[in-house]
């Protein structure tokens, strides 16, 4: 680590054409062998390391095992606490002898909170899904090929818990996927299996073991990870006022199109800490790197380069600062098939994704082309980013978008009340012209209420007929010549009326 | 090493403006930036993958271009690791480029001495049109090319001259060379796990 940022430093004057200082001694292996040396790997390169590593475990071992000989002879403690005492002493002793390679944490001193841990992590249901889905895919296989797949990975992740170094876990990891692919290759239990299936072996293997193992392995208190994450977290913090125009990134963020596209990437970068999977992490970053391309696309109106794409990544973590960066990094260069980051897309944005935390952590005045004085004004606080346009944080922006969007809405709702008071104006309206009209219309048409019709019979109707037809002839009155004709003459009368009833139906008198 | 499928990485360096995109768009699409063809199918040309077929073996190239400015100069090595090939650009009409070019030889000689390294001249139609415009000298090209016993192609992305001849080249040579690194990196690897099988047997 410090020997990261000092030559920085160091070398500041001497060099001047180069923005980011690393003398190219520090960069190298300490071991002299022409290889770069890494921080991670205490300034050795890999091969360097895995030696000395190697040996100093190896030496730590045998130690170990005089040491627990030794305490045989004193006490006979139970199997359990026996292992609980080894894995004390490997780990103090590890902080003693090696402790320019092994940083000490005062939390794992405690075993009784590891195997309870242990516990917990069994039933995850992360782990139980890729389980399930690591069966399904191996019923498709040929039955002694899908025993002994499952029967190796079982075994290797029983066999890890012991292991408290993490770097011992990726050595033990990246075996694995090693034996366990020359074996697909070579053993004639595996004959006729397609490269295809091979590689989904491989991948399921990969994402089960590392699923399954995820919290043991994952930013382990054993290592000073998470002390870097922090620090790299609170230099990105100090950094929020670099704008996209310093970085000379691409980004035009004042079109919403544009903004979205960020906005996703920006998701997209912060996922990569809730993914478990190797495959799921960089399936994050590629995801943020495709929204990134689009939004230079956009800006750019036309396809973007890595030119562009490197320094619109760097804006992106900046405003994004992803939670755990440096431990997602270091889990997936530890734990992660190599051949996926060596070759393929996301091994391609990966190796981009580094650069720009390596950019950040070295960041200085000249990295963005201001001045020291310039710089450090900005770090102070007394400058602001002098571009109204550009958000100063995130909060702001979301507030000023938020209220955009808010007098947006009530001039909507306004124009909608206005509206609704005007249909119902227009309704009211309506209602009273309707009422007009009817009344236009009774007065012009009155309404005569006409005789109501009644039901007609056929017989009423030939009566009716009958009553157009002249009047029917009436009896002649004769006199008769009764003596009492005054009776008489009304019975007449009245026998006329008979008579005529009696001609025109036929007789219903008794 | 995983079985019949090649998967090489070609690292493009050279400074900004030098040609590089053009190149990759060029070879993975045929064709070219400057033509008024919409390029809406393709987001980005930072990374491109396009398998070839060298006498019947399939490999997969997958060309990493990488930010030419000179701010990034001190990452670019993490782009190059583990490449199996550098296509070094400059511009034929800016002599700049060719000094630049000259850094990541030394770069690469000394960190990544297993990359074999291609220098491309871009922009020869420019030249073509106008010899006037030519700013590096082809004999001085070719001088360097042969001190870093580096392979030189003068091209163009416009017209499509000797793209596919460069990284026909580069399968063709990783191919040759193959067969007798792979050998010696098989050995290697199996005898660390026989070292490592024993530590891990004891402990459990």
């Amino acid at each position: 680590m410090s020997a990261a940022e000092k030559p920085s430093k160091e070398t500041k004057d001497d060099k001047k054409g180069k923005k980011i200082q690393l003398h190219e001694n520090d960069l190298l292996c300490k071991n002299g062998c022409g290889f770069y040396g890494n921080p991670a790997w205490q300034g050795f390169c890999s091969k360097c390391y895995r030696e000395v590593y190697q040996s100093a475990r190896q030496a730590q071992m045998q130690h170990d095992a005089h040491r627990q000989e030794a305490k045989k002879k004193v006490d006979l403690p139970t199997s359990f606490s026996k292992f609980a005492e080894k894995k004390t002493q490997q780990s103090n002793k590890r902080a003693n002898t090696v402790k320019a390679i092994f940083r000490k944490t005062p939390a794992k001193d405690s075993d009784q909170s590891t195997t309870v841990k242990k516990e917990t992590r069994r039933s995850s249901i992360e782990s139980q899904k890729i389980g399930h889905e690591f069966m399904e895919f191996l019923k498709t296989l040929r039955k002694p090929a899908a025993l002994e797949i499952s029967k190796n990975v079982r075994t290797f992740i029983e066999k890890v818990p012991p292991y408290e170094d993490v770097i011992e876990v990726s050595n033990l990891v990246q075996d694995f996927y090693q034996s366990l692919n020359d074996k697909l290759l070579s053993s004639s239990l595996f004959k006729g299996l397609s490269h295809e299936t091979i590689e989904k072996v491989m991948d399921y293997t990969e994402r089960y073991i590392l699923t399954r193992l995820y919290r043991y392995i994952f930013c382990p208190p054993t290592i000073n990870d998470e002390e870097r994450d922090l620090e790299l977290q609170a230099k990105i913090r100090s950094l929020h006022w670099v704008t996209a125009q310093q970085l000379e990134a691409l980004i035009n963020e004042n079109d919403p199109d544009i903004r979205q596209e960020v906005d996703k990437a920006i998701t997209d970068i912060i996922e990569l800490d809730s993914k478990r999977a190797t495959q799921d992490k960089l399936d994050s970053v590629v995801k943020c790197s495709k929204h990134i391309f689009e939004a230079l696309r956009q800006t750019k109106q036309g396809p973007a380069s890595a030119d562009e794409f490197l320094p619109a990544l760097i804006y992106i973590v900046l405003k994004a600062n992803p939670p755990l960066l440096q431990s997602n990094i270091q889990y997936i260069t530890r734990f992660a098939n190599p051949s996926r980051l060596m070759s393929g897309e996301a091994g391609y944005y990966f190796t981009n994704l580094c650069c720009v935390v390596n950019f950040i952590q070295n960041l200085t005045a000249e990295s963005l082309s201001l001045s020291q004085q310039e710089y450090d004004r900005y770090m102070s606080g007394e400058l602001t980013p002098s571009n109204d346009s550009q958000y100063m944080c995130e909060g702001l922006r979301l507030m000023h978008e938020n209220l955009r969007s808010l007098s947006d809405m009530r001039t909507r709702q306004e124009k909608m009340m206005a509206e609704t008071l005007q249909l119902q104006q227009d309704m009211v309206e309506f209602k009273d012209d309707f009422i007009r009209e009817i009344h236009r219309v009774v007065e012009n048409n009155p309404l005569i209420i006409k005789p109501r019709k009644t039901k007609v019979d056929l017989d009423e109707t030939e009566d009716t007929k009958n009553l157009n037809l002249p009047s029917p002839l009436l009896p002649q009155q004769v006199t008769p010549l009764d003596t009492n004709s005054s009776t008489q003459e009304e019975q007449v009368s009245q026998g006329q009326i008979t008579t005529n009833t009696a001609c025109n139906d036929l007789p219903v008198t008794d | 090493m995983s079985g019949n499928k090649v998967d090489i990485k070609v690292v493009l360096l050279g400074k900004s403006y030098a040609g590089k995109t053009c190149l990759v768009e060029r070879y993975l699409h045929e064709r070219f930036n400057g033509e008024t063809v919409p390029y809406q199918n393709t987001i980005g040309a930072a990374f491109g993958a396009k398998k070839v077929d060298v006498n019947g073996k399939k490999i997969v190239l997958g060309i990493w271009d990488t930010a030419g400015s000179e701010r990034y100069e001190s990452m670019s090595r993490i782009y190059y690791r583990n490449a199996k090939a550098a296509i070094l650009c400059f511009d034929l009409t800016d002599k700049s480029s060719f000094d630049r070019i000259r850094f990541w030889i030394g770069e690469l000689q000394t960190h990544e001495e297993a990359c074999k390294i291609y220098i491309c001249a871009t922009k020869k139609d420019i030249i073509d049109a106008d010899p006037n415009t030519r700013d590096v000298n082809e004999k001085e090209a070719q001088a360097l090319a042969k001190d870093v016993m580096a392979e030189l192609y003068e091209t163009s992305s416009k017209t499509g001259e000797n793209i596919n001849e460069l990284f026909m080249a580069i399968a063709q040579y990783y191919l040759e060379t193959v067969k007798t690194t792979e050998v010696k990196e098989d050995m290697i690897y199996l005898n660390e796990v026989k070292k490592r099988l024993p530590c891990s047997c004891k402990s459990t």
